[in-house]
């Protein structure tokens, strides 16, 4: 079976400077997929060039269909979900309204089925749902924008850094909360600094150094790997820096 | 000065208030979904009514040409981004909008223009005819803007205001024009006359902005228009067009802009490049709403127009001035309890 997104040899570019380097990845239908790495190594830039938002070389293709002349808003209807480092939600709307805005490509009657569905997801959300967006605490905001990109029924939900600035039982919180998708048949790729809490889920898991992938593979293996061990999961080894 | 006059003046107030007051609102619309400070607002304000008052006294207006000369341009860029991947489908939705439509109506517009036709008709066409000029204009000038600075949209839109107003000179003549009443009558209530006109008026725009709170705070179109104004990125992430708000956005603008102008007509003349002068004090009003706050927006621009009717009373020769004046002190407040922002970000 071919996979649901494959990019080929992609490079991404600020100008002169290249961000991301001939970088090639599959997400398979039902995976969780993570990118793990340093910060600064890339991971945010090659997710929102995946999204369209930055402008790719290289070869994007999702469910079998090539995206490069595809903007954000016809990939969102494809079935490409991101959520984004920032979030980027409607701070001065209330939850219902986020929600409802995040099926704006789906039809009317499914959008009801979905809101029910996301907030079984997160009940807490429910009982927020007339509060502002922007008066969430990080966790709900997280769980908001994790809820708004669900609402566009997504085949592949793109998670830039959802664990960042959480408290650790809000991140256990997210992480059951991306297997259960994977479960429901919602692909993830999974972009994170807690490598650790990442691989622990992940099918398959790339490792991300200064715009180019060092090291693929299962993630069980990855887990395994004496430098990635010394590197991200905070393991000392002798003669290694940590970081 | 005695109770009487003073009644008056706050009655002319009102009435001016409210027309500022709709285009106030506009102008924020605009500027929170596009990033555009809309000059020629005022535009539309004398393209709908003298488009309005040409028709009722049986002339051509050149503005339903002007419609389809600027769908066509805009049926043209629609093609040229489209280049690449040219469907069937793309094409003829585009045609329809862009070229067709402005078609039927500059036929409909001669067609009536020849025989004086009733007010409802030649407001209903002069409403479409501007509605589709403010929709071509956003697609022509700045849909291509879109990700450029605030600078860069004010300067395009002073540019197809100076544009707007040398063709409305040309379409109107330097000559001013009146048209006939919405509501004709008038009855008294205690010293105060209400005529139809400014009834009208006062309906109108509580009609509409009635209408607009119930777009935007029910309907899914109205939410995708504020959700854009809040975060555009979020809401291109939710698959909403950011360009699909822009074009509701203008439709709005130019709407307001054009009833605006049906409004004013049978009471005030109105010049080719009088609509200038009306729609700054709209964006006086805007202004002090900080270019965000539509009810603060709405209450300024009562103020404004009963500081005018004041003004005029007292000094005419320096209304206007005195009605600019109002932005000094709010500038001056603004900017010291704003801290310094960057150019912007985005």
């Amino acid at each position: 079976m071919s996979a649901l997104l494959s990019v080929t040899d992609a490079h991404v570019a600020y100008g002169k400077v290249e961000a991301v380097r001939s970088v090639s990845l599959e997400v398979g239908a039902n995976q969780i997929v993570t990118i793990v790495g340093a910060n600064g190594a890339g991971k945010t830039t090659l997710l929102s060039a995946i999204m369209g938002i930055l402008p790719l070389k290289g070869r994007v293709a999702f469910a079998g269909q090539d995206l490069s002349r595809l903007d954000i808003e016809d990939r969102v209807a494809m079935g490409l979900g991101l959520v984004p480092e920032h979030r980027e939600l409607f701070v001065t709307m209330n939850v219902e309204d986020n929600l409802e805005l995040g099926a704006f490509r789906i039809e009317r009657s499914k959008a009801k089925a979905s809101m029910e569905r996301v907030y079984t997801l997160f009940p807490r959300l429910k009982e927020r749902r007339k509060q502002f967006a922007g008066t969430l605490s990080g966790g709900e905001q997280q769980m908001l924008a994790m809820g708004r990109a669900l609402m566009g029924e997504p085949k592949l939900l793109m998670l830039d850094e959802p664990s960042l600035g959480l408290a650790p039982i809000i991140v256990a919180d997210i992480f059951r909360i991306v297997t259960e998708l994977r479960a429901s048949g919602v692909s993830v790729l999974l972009v994170e600094q807690n490598a650790q809490a990442a691989l622990k889920i992940a099918d398959q898991a790339y490792v991300m150094e200064l715009g180019e992938f060092v090291l693929s593979g299962k993630a069980s293996d990855i887990a395994a790997n004496e430098r990635v061990a010394a590197s991200y999961l905070g393991f000392q080894h002798e003669g290694s820096t940590g970081l | 000065m005695n109770t009487t006059i003073m009644l008056f003046l706050v009655q002319d107030g009102i009435t001016n208030g409210a027309i500022y007051a709709l285009l106030g609102l506009a102008l924020v619309l605009v500027f929170a979904v596009t990033r555009v400070i809309l000059i020629p607002q005022g535009e539309f304000v004398t393209y709908g009514a003298l488009t309005y008052a040409s028709l009722a006294a049986g002339q051509m207006p050149g503005t339903a040409k002007l419609a389809l000369a600027l769908g066509i341009g805009a049926f043209a860029f629609d093609l040229f981004v489209a280049r690449k991947a040219l469907h069937g489908r793309l094409i003829l939705r585009s045609v329809l909008a862009n070229v067709v439509l402005p078609a039927i109506v500059l036929a409909l517009t001669i067609y009536f223009a020849a025989q004086k036709p009733p007010v409802a008709i030649c407001i209903a066409l002069s409403l479409v005819i501007v509605a589709m000029i403010g929709l071509y204009l956003y697609r022509i000038a700045f849909q291509p803007l879109a990700h450029t600075s605030v600078l860069v949209l004010l300067i395009a839109s002073v540019g197809v205001h100076l544009a707007l107003q040398g063709l409305g000179l040309l379409f109107f003549g330097a000559e001013g024009q009146r048209g006939p009443a919405v509501l004709s009558g008038a009855f008294t209530a205690g010293a105060l006359r209400f005529t139809g006109q400014s009834i009208t008026v006062y309906a109108i725009t509580v009609a509409f902005i009635v209408g607009l709170w119930l777009f935007f705070g029910l309907t899914l179109y109205g939410k995708a228009l504020r959700a854009t104004a809040v975060n555009r990125l979020g809401a291109r992430l939710a698959g909403i067009r950011t360009t699909l708000s822009g074009q509701i956005a203008f439709l709005l603008a130019s709407v307001i802009g054009a009833l605006s102008g049906i409004m004013i007509v049978p009471i005030t003349t109105l010049y080719y490049d009088s609509g200038f002068l009306i729609g700054l004090k709209g964006f006086v009003a805007a202004i002090i709403g900080g270019l965000v706050s539509y009810p603060l927006t709405a209450v300024a621009a009562l103020v404004v127009g009963i500081v005018e009717a004041f003004s005029s009373f007292y000094a005419s020769n320096y209304k206007e001035v005195i009605v600019f004046m109002l932005l000094i002190p709010v500038l001056l407040l603004r900017s010291l309890a704003a801290p310094a922002v960057e150019e912007e970000k985005d």
